[in-house]
């Protein structure tokens, strides 16, 4: 029995998550901020894309690496497609004028 | 030959140039369009509606929920905000003025010419922006702008103007001009995560159901305002509606009066030309 505990343990090792330190929630949290800022330059912040930001600072705050890389991943995949969004729209609106 | 090819060449950077060049900026001919357009949209598909009770929102093009509306507006649930606004409006300012000294008329029966476009300042010019311009240069502290006491005195302000259709002119101004393409493009921009203009639902949709709601025609969508929205529970300027359909579609609502709601606001307001004044009113 204490072997086969000893083997599952020893199975599951390597599908373990690798656990983020701080330096890396910083650097997830410092790319996000860039591309908040990014949607803000084109007036397109996307309110989720604001909350994972916020819930991504509060994590770093409380030490909780992995939610804050998580978070701010998350903030920056929609903040990226806020400035796509925008980009597309620049001449996309015109399609929609009724005429 | 040699000019021929002169002439040529000419011709062809001059093509080159009208392809990379920017869409044509917008006249007053193209504005003019726009809402003739824009009003045969809205009359072609809705032939049922009088053209002036578009007015009235989604009860123009939405039988029971008109009949329900009849029945509230047997005790209207902005009342207490008319005679609120009626009370504050007519109040002295410290200075001994009032908001009747800062406007055409005296304030009454001037809600159908709002907002309008500022030659001095080069800005639109909304009727709660110059609520509040008239109380700071009174020595007064500006109001909120989404509901309280501003929502109270443009209902009363609007009920003075009821009937008067919209007449928002668009001065021949480069800058007015800018500001009008600034709101329609900002009314047939998508954005935010829902990925939604504000004509997705107001143009395509209108007369639909979103959920419970039914989708007001953007024709006249803003001659009711300000609104006792029961969703709210309260009085609500455009500034609330606004913002509230921005953070609806996701998308990080602007500062109230900021100056693309402003002129989203002229836009649609100019648009909506020849619709009667009908605020304050009442939505779900």
């Amino acid at each position: 029995m204490k072997a086969l505990a000893i083997a599952a343990l020893l199975a599951a090792l390597p599908l373990a998550a690798h656990a983020a330190d701080k330096t890396e929630a910083e650097t997830a949290l410092a790319a996000a901020v860039k591309a908040e800022d990014a949607a803000g330059q084109v007036g397109n912040r996307w309110v989720p894309a604001e909350a994972a930001l916020k819930a991504a600072k509060a994590a770093l705050a409380a030490g909780a690496w992995d939610k804050a890389v998580a978070e701010a991943a998350v903030a920056q995949a929609m903040a990226n497609r806020a400035v796509e969004q925008s980009h597309e729209q620049e001449t996309a609106w015109r399609d929609a004028v009724v005429r | 030959m040699r000019k021929f090819r002169g002439a040529a060449a000419l011709i062809l950077v001059a093509g080159l140039l009208a392809g990379a060049a920017p869409a044509p900026a917008a006249s007053l001919a193209s504005a003019a369009a726009d809402q003739k357009a824009f009003q045969d949209n809205f009359r072609s598909r809705f032939p049922a509606v009088p053209f002036a009770d578009f007015a009235n929102g989604p009860y123009s093009v939405n039988a029971p929920m008109r009949k329900q509306w009849e029945e509230i507006m047997q005790f209207p649930p902005y009342d207490f905000a008319l005679d609120e606004g009626k009370t504050e409006f007519a109040k002295p300012f410290a200075n001994g003025k009032t908001y009747a000294d800062c406007f055409p008329n005296g304030g009454i029966g001037i809600r159908q010419d709002f907002p309008y476009f500022d030659g001095k300042t080069g800005e639109v010019v909304t009727l709660d922006l110059a609520i509040n311009r008239c109380r700071q240069a009174n020595g007064e502290k500006p109001l909120k702008y989404q509901t309280g006491m501003m929502a109270s005195l443009t209902a009363y302000m609007a009920e003075t103007s009821r009937g008067k259709p919209f007449d928002i002119k668009i001065p021949d101004d480069p800058r007015a001009l800018a500001a009008y393409e600034a709101g329609k493009k900002y009314f047939y921009t998508r954005r935010g995560q829902l990925n939604f203009a504000c004509a997705s639902c107001h143009v395509g949709a209108a007369g639909q159901r979103m959920r419970g709601d039914i989708l007001a025609p953007a024709l006249g969508i803003l001659a009711a305002f300000p609104i006792y929205r029961s969703d709210w529970g309260s009085m609500g300027t455009i500034d609330r509606r606004f913002t509230s359909c921005s953070a609806q579609m996701r998308s990080t609502p602007l500062p109230p009066q900021d100056p693309a709601y402003r002129n989203l606001e002229y836009f649609l307001s100019y648009m909506s030309n020849g619709v009667p004044i009908s605020g304050p009113g009442t939505r779900p």
